[in-house]
């Protein structure tokens, strides 16, 4: 079979499958990649065997019978082919096939990989039971499994409300929810851009509606600082069963005296979300800081980034949840199509889509205003604290290289410590390490720090072997 | 704090900092600054090769030989904290032909005092069990060794600052070069500030070409790409460093285009890393699959085990590559003042030390140990060829 | 004092998918990845570290973070979040780098 398709969309998340099932519509070849079993992204992650996902407004199935869905496919690297203008995406099947690799060429991309929970270190953080709160969602979601008995939801951001609340409809328990901000802080920034009304969204007033009814304490200006581990699981190794919870300053430092003890099996962490732009940095895409302060694709108003025929949707954009995924995912796959067709999309349909984007956008960058995430009281919790969880660096090593080699920068940190080196190649820890370095807001320097030539590990003997390759050498 | 030393030494990498270190050992006061931060050059995306098996009878060799020493020196001084390892490089021909030329090779080696061992069948396989049965044979080089780059540069840099004899400069873009009536260096401007010194080195590596424009003089130095893959952790497959013998040629190629042959070698960590590859393409960092794919091949015609190894990431680097295929050495005959340690083209870290030693020879007036004849940075002036520029 | 602690599923329907974790017999509910069914079995870590021996298990959840690598029909390295149980699945812990 031709590996030429006209629209590759890579993820199948809320962006991914709004971009595809729009970009069907005038008849091109779409193709949408993933890598988990079934689409349907974090938000709508679903059981293997459930019904598949189909986005709100998306039921003609007739035109799903047209789109190309590639689950299990996990695009490892992406590059553009100067002559053509065409994009070539590479990828390896998943976890029990990871010597089938493939290769795909498109005259678009629409790039929709969405975004992991950011995560900072804490003392305990690495012990089994502390999970991200995405995580979490994705036992129960993905599973109909419960991430523990008893859980300390943790961080900051309205996720919490999320995670907590799946738990608890669950069947789950939650000890408490402990945000590290304020709520009254979005009130005060959902102000200035809208009527006070909207600070009220009806999903978050479901959740603590939710929470209230479990009579889930949600606690605010508070973090964890310690987790320990002294229960065992069913094979007799260490597992959670408590965590310290203290109040903070703005500044996220502990107050002494302030330390309260909770019993738990399960303590989720999240500090906002972190964009996956692997594919975007290959592609060379001009990034950006976003006001979360993590690094976001540069888009237009047709969701196209810096380069040719590359289009970006969803939280890679910059972090703003699944509506505005959905919504972004349109347009992406309206001006996608527009541009191989040569047909302008409706007028009024993309002034609706921009003009929602425009309410979501504005909401969005309100919420990350109202959770701010200060960094630097990372660097001053124990030295035992893990900070590379993949090689088992700690505070003190980092602390070492900074002060007494010189390392002022995360990448100089990582080729002194390893921090960043193993098999996550610095997902979990390049928030941390920023921190302990003293975030300086460059971009340049973050989106280093987020590169990655290969965007998952690959089998040697399946390179050695790809044909594709070759093929493409002769272009 | 104090502006003035007695030699300021522009680039933290690894030829840098050994500048630095036995510019302190022979005495002297050193600021050493840099753009960025330590290794933050080609150094950062070095391998780590202290190699005496791959360079020909010449002034380079000599030059390696005398770095070997001097680098078995330091492991008592920095050994552990640097990953120095006297491991051992074992150069493999797969085909008959090519061992041959291996040996005749070795032999030339062995005439200047390179210890090399000729090893096939069961002795080969004894030294790497994990080695292809269809290798025709390799030779052993004892002296070879292998360290980690970046941590050398660190701290060889950092006992100096300890001893209170090195200043670090980070983050100091250097923009001039003053120079005074009789054209001497006075020191160097940063962005941020000025440092006064009567002796400037120039050890920018890949920008050292820029580097001496700032003092009005030409040092011809190019980039030659390299990408290097890093496998997943794995436990110990290959136990020193083992390379194809048609590592030699391409290091000695004038080819522009793509030059690939197999490298590959363990680390502390367990990645094992898997290079070689040299091509000149300016300073683009953009990864070829290409090239991705030959070193794999390559690497697994050696070791066919690692076909089910994972490649976890690549880097690449921009090794500093002269016209003449020898690094620039010493004081420039041009501008009283100024002294070059610059353009060692992927034998960086290797010949790091016996760099240093000499320039800290000539610094404080010692006739040097090597003859810095074949190295002077006016030995391009007769036939001007351009600098590219980043 | 050590808990004694096994996942528990809510109300959904149990059929049983055969497989093996560290040669011990169990069922498992079918559509749930190795992760999953690694909790379900009270297993809070399949794992431990090259560098200090330490356990773990899953994290992330989303294959982000690789720390949930477990061995699946003899092959190491397999993120136990993004793979779906199947029939006769013999799943271990692993140590260390994970190959042996």
């Amino acid at each position: 079979m031709s590996d030429q398709r006209d629209i590759i969309i890579i993820g199948a998340g809320a962006a991914g499958m709004n971009a595809a099932y729009v970009a069907a519509e005038p008849g091109l070849a779409v193709t949408v990649v993933d890598a988990n079993p079934c689409p349907g992204g974090q938000y709508h992650r679903r059981g293997a065997l459930e019904q598949r996902y189909r986005p709100s407004g998306c039921s003609d199935e007739n035109r799903w019978a047209r789109v190309e869905i590639l689950s299990g496919q996990q695009v490892y690297a992406v590059n553009s082919m100067p002559d053509t203008g065409h994009v070539l995406v590479r990828m390896r099947g998943d976890e029990r096939h990871p010597h089938e690799i493939g290769i795909l060429r498109a005259r678009a991309l629409i790039v929709a990989t969405g975004a992991m929970d950011r995560q900072l270190a804490i003392p305990g953080w690495q012990l089994p039971g502390v999970m991200a709160g995405g995580g979490a969602q994705s036992l129960i979601k993905g599973s109909g499994v419960l991430p523990g008995q008893r859980t300390l939801v943790t961080g900051t951001g309205p996720f919490l409300l999320a995670v907590a609340a799946s738990i608890v409809q669950a069947g789950g328990e939650v000890a408490a929810v402990i945000e590290a901000n304020a709520p009254a802080g979005l009130a005060r920034h959902t102000r200035k851009m809208f009527p006070a009304a909207v600070a009220k969204t009806a999903e978050a007033a479901r959740f603590a509606g939710i929470l209230a009814r479990h009579r889930v304490p949600y606690l605010t200006r508070r973090r964890v600082t310690r987790i320990a581990a002294g229960a065992v699981d069913t094979q007799g190794r260490a597992c959670v069963s408590e965590a310290t919870v203290q109040r903070i300053d703005s500044q996220w430092q502990p107050k002494p005296g302030t330390e309260q003890r909770f019993d738990v099996d399960c303590v989720t962490l999240g500090f906002g979300f972190t964009a996956q732009l692997d594919l975007l940095l290959q592609l060379g895409c001009a990034i950006t800081d976003a006001p979360d302060g993590g690094l976001a694709v540069l888009v237009d108003e047709r969701q196209a980034t810096s380069r040719p025929s590359v289009f970006a949707a969803g939280e890679t954009t910059g972090i703003g949840g699944v509506d505005l995924a959905s919504v972004e995912g349109r347009v992406a796959g309206l001006h996608a199509a527009a541009e191989l067709t040569g047909r302008a999309p409706a007028t009024a349909l993309v002034k609706s889509l921009h003009r929602q984007r425009r309410h979501l956008h504005g909401f969005a960058t309100a919420l990350a205003l109202a959770f701010p995430v200060p960094t630097q009281w990372v660097n001053d919790q124990p030295g035992e604290t893990i900070v590379c969880r993949c090689e088992e660096i700690t505070l003190g090593d980092i602390r070492s290289a900074r002060d007494d080699l010189g390392a002022t920068d995360p990448r100089s940190i990582k080729l002194l410590t390893r921090a960043g080196m193993g098999w996550c190649q610095g997902r979990m820890c390049s928030f941390s390490v920023e921190g302990i370095c003293g975030r300086q807001a460059n971009v340049a320097a973050q989106a280093a720090s987020a590169s990655r030539p290969v965007s998952v590990p690959v089998p040697l003997g399946a390179i050695a072997r790809d044909e594709n390759v070759m093929r493409e050498s002769a272009q | 704090m104090t502006n003035s030393f007695d030699a300021i030494v522009v680039g933290a990498g690894v030829v840098g900092a050994s500048c630095a270190h036995y510019l302190v050992e022979a005495g002297l006061s050193v600021a050493v600054v840099d753009r960025g931060s330590v290794a933050a050059g080609t150094t950062g995306a070095g391998e780590g090769n202290i190699l005496v098996s791959d360079k020909e009878p010449g002034p380079e060799l000599d030059l390696a030989l005398l770095s070997q020493r001097l680098w078995t020196e330091l492991i008592d001084v920095i050994g552990p904290a640097i990953e120095l390892e006297p491991k051992g490089g074992l150069a493999v021909g797969y085909e008959q032909h090519t061992f041959d030329h291996l040996r005749a090779f070795a032999t030339e080696q062995a005439a200047c005092g390179v210890v090399a061992t000729p090893v096939t069948g069961a002795d080969l396989l004894e030294l790497e069990p994990n080695l292809n049965p269809e290798v025709a044979g390799g030779v052993f080089y004892p002296q070879d060794m292998q360290t980690q780059p970046m941590l050398a540069a660190a701290h060889l840099i950092a006992r100096g600052v300890r001893m209170g004899r090195i200043t670090l400069h980070t983050n100091a873009n250097v923009v001039a070069i003053p120079r005074d009536a009789r054209g001497a260096v006075t020191g160097v401007e940063t962005t941020t500030q000025t440092l006064q010194a009567p002796l400037v080195v120039n050890a920018a590596g890949t920008w050292g070409g820029e580097i001496a424009a700032l003092a009005g003089v030409n040092v011809p130095i190019l980039p030659r790409r390299g990408f290097i893959l890093v496998t997943e952790p794995l436990p110990v497959i290959v136990n020193r460093k083992v390379y194809s013998a048609e590592y030699v040629a391409n290091v000695a190629s004038d080819d522009a285009a793509l030059q690939t042959a197999a490298v590959v070698e363990g680390t502390h960590s367990g990645t094992i890393l898997i290079g070689a590859s040299r091509e000149r393409v300016g300073f683009d960092r953009t990864l070829d699959w290409t090239v991705v794919q030959r070193l794999a091949q390559q690497a697994l015609q050696l070791f066919p085990r690692l076909a089910q190894a994972s490649l976890l990431r690549t880097y690449g680097g921009f090794r500093p590559y002269c016209p003449d295929h020898l690094p620039v050495i010493g004081p420039d005959a041009r501008v009283p003042g100024l002294m070059h340690a610059c353009g060692h083209e992927g034998a960086g870290v290797g010949l790091s030390a016996a760099t240093g030693f000499l320039i800290a020879q000539a610094a404080i007036g010692v006739s040097p140990l090597l003859s810095l004849a074949p190295f002077a940075a006016e030995r391009f002036d007769a036939h001007h060829v351009a600098v590219v520029h980043a | 004092m050590p808990i004694m602690w096994r996942s528990f599923m809510p109300n959904l329907p149990v059929n049983s998918v055969h497989i093996r974790i560290d040669g011990n017999d169990v069922a498992v509910r079918p559509g749930i990845s190795v992760a999953a069914a690694l909790l379900t079995e009270g297993y809070r870590s399949w794992r431990t570290t090259r560098g200090q021996q330490q356990p773990r298990g899953i994290f992330c959840g989303i294959g982000a973070c690789f720390d949930c690598l477990v061995i699946l029909n003899g092959q190491p390295n397999v993120r136990a979040c993004m793979t779906t149980v199947e029939p006769g699945d013999e799943i271990a812990t692993q140590e260390g780098t994970g190959h042996v």
